[in-house]
């Protein structure tokens, strides 16, 4: 009986949570609902109403175009170095010959968990000496450091998770350490270290912080248009719903599809089996 | 660690380059902002040099009604919303642990928040739905015929706040539990069912140990990002009204980007961070060694 009863809820319960995870996420769809809307739907909310890309034709301008492009420039080069500079560091951790490799990785995981603003005064005094203030090179050179240790703490749990014997194998087989890398550490490890690049890209998109205290102009990012969207046309819901949708456009997309293997990278080392 | 290539030529070498831009960025400017809190620098004033004025700015600090408020601030969102968006967070993953169509579906829907930037977060839930004048909020008291609540005043702002950082962040941590319940050994919760426990019981004696270590690293990550929080009080609140809804992240930034007092920016930092330090050590002490496997 029971068990005929639960089979025959079955897809009852499927919708039930299918409707509870779009309740939970309503305010992201009302938004985006809003950028379809005319200003005078938007505020106060009107049920019916005509879908327009009006929003989108007015907010699609040189000033969001400018911050869009800095945000995928500077993300996309910060990804990049992240893994150019962190995928050897923790080859080293796990492979290397550290004396202490232990400490050494858990001075990278303690280093993610440092709050940004320990630093942001001396970095502002710093940077405005060297003329860096409001450029993208700074932008990525600080992503890449706030980048590089989250990558060590998920990328060393992918790469222990090789196991000895295969590498032995390969060794056995001639391979020197390139080569032993090339061939069989790194097709293991590719799709942790990918996954953990996205959690990067979507970390380093999203960045507010360093973002608004060090750019203006130049090399804002879509944060900082968003901030300042809200400062100065904050009546204009419309536009700025459409403004945000195309902010977390990118992000979200990647977050939609990979949030399971986001979680792994995290979880493998810190949870104990 | 592991030992296949002793007989190579070092390779350590390898890790400096990234170890440099790390110590560049996070070390030794935290080193610098140190020795700034010891200094009394008013950037708006280049006609009084920066000088060393000893304990000075933490004694204002720690003499200032606003500072404190502050503080309790800070331990108010991280706390509250730790511990509301774990528990929502484990229903959720109870919840969401079954199989039916389209449960992938609903699962990235439901996590989607979590990959939204703060700015939009505070924008959108300040405006479209929290707005008291033409938001939902507004309709919806209407509606009830209630007068709408200004979330944004002094009484409720913290709070507010509060709310949003849950909503933001208990996603995260149920991705973390969800993944710990897949985890689980079958066998165990089989022979339970097969003793006779309820639901409830099964919740209470199998689940809820076994997710230890993940309610652990849940506990961990929220707290520290949680902490950090910043950008959804900045676009909502400024802080205020007062420093009603200032955290110890955003008092850092206002004292430093808006008064310009580098030298007590500096040492709000230093208290902020030996703060963090020491929670995570209280709360975490037994986490053990993280590199440690079987």
């Amino acid at each position: 009986m029971r068990v005929s009863r639960s089979r025959r809820l079955r897809p009852l319960i499927g919708a039930g949570l299918l409707a509870l995870a779009v309740v939970y996420a309503f305010p992201i769809f009302y938004m985006v609902l809003s950028s379809f809307k005319n200003e005078r739907d938007v505020a106060p909310p009107r049920l019916a109403f005509v879908p327009t890309l009006d929003n989108y034709r007015e907010v699609i301008n040189p000033d969001l175009v400018q911050h869009l492009t800095n945000s995928i420039v500077i993300t996309l080069c910060a990804v990049a170095l992240t893994a150019l500079l962190g995928v050897p560091i923790a080859y080293v951790i796990v492979y290397g010959r550290l004396r202490k490799p232990t400490s050494r990785y858990n001075w990278y995981v303690t280093t993610t968990l440092l709050p940004a603003v320990a630093v942001i005064m001396p970095l502002y005094v710093i940077v405005t000496k060297a003329g860096l203030l409001d450029s993208r090179a700074l932008m990525v050179l600080l992503y890449t450091a706030t980048g590089v240790p989250l990558l060590v703490w998920m990328c060393v749990t992918y790469m222990m998770d090789v196991p000895v014997s295969i590498i032995e194998a390969a060794r056995i087989d001639g391979c020197d350490r390139w080569q032993a890398f090339r061939y069989v550490i790194f097709p293991a490890v590719r799709g942790g270290v990918a996954s953990a690049l996205m959690l990067v890209f979507v970390v380093t998109w999203n960045e507010f912080l360093f973002a608004t205290a060090y750019t203006f102009t130049q090399a804002g990012t879509l944060p900082v248009f968003m901030n300042r969207y809200m400062t100065q046309q904050g009546l204009f819901w419309g536009k700025m719903s459409a403004a945000a949708t195309i902010a977390i456009l990118i992000p979200v997309i990647l977050g939609f599809f990979a949030q399971k293997s986001l979680i792994k990278g995290l979880l493998t080392g810190a949870v104990k089996e | 660690m592991f030992a296949v290539f002793r007989k190579e030529k070092r390779v350590n070498w390898l890790e400096a380059p990234g170890l440099a831009v790390v110590l560049v960025v996070t070390q030794i400017p935290f080193v610098v902002t140190i020795a700034l809190s010891f200094v009394n620098w008013n950037i708006k004033r280049p006609d009084l040099d920066p000088s060393f004025n000893g304990l000075d700015n933490y004694r204002f600090l720690f003499s200032d009604g606003d500072f404190y408020r502050v503080i309790w601030n800070t331990f108010i969102i991280t706390g509250v919303s730790l511990v509301v968006g774990l528990a929502l967070a484990f229903l959720l993953a109870l919840a969401f642990n079954r199989d039916f169509r389209g449960v992938a579906v609903a699962r990235s829907i439901l996590v989607m928040p979590y990959f939204v930037m703060e700015p939009v977060i505070g924008i959108v839930w300040k405006t479209l739905i929290l707005s008291p004048t033409f938001g939902l909020n507004a309709a919806l008291s209407k509606l009830f015929g209630v007068d709408a609540t200004s979330f944004f005043d002094s009484k409720h702002a913290l709070w507010t706040i509060v709310i949003l950082c849950v909503w933001q962040w208990t996603p995260f941590l149920f991705l973390i539990l969800l993944s710990g319940l897949q985890s689980m050994p079958e066998e165990v919760l089989e022979a339970a069912k097969v003793d006779g426990a309820s639901r409830l019981q099964q919740i209470i004696y199998f689940k809820l140990p076994l997710l230890k270590p993940y309610f652990k690293v849940a506990g961990m990550f929220g707290l520290i990002n949680l902490l950090k929080v910043f950008g959804v009080i900045f676009v909502t609140t400024q802080g205020g009204p007062g420093v009603a809804s200032a955290n110890l992240s955003y008092y850092v930034y206002r004292t430093g980007f808006y008064d310009w007092q580098v030298g007590r920016a500096a040492a709000i930092s230093v208290v902020m961070v030996a703060l963090t330090l020491l929670l995570v050590n209280i709360v975490f002490r037994f986490q053990g060694d993280v590199t440690k496997r079987s």
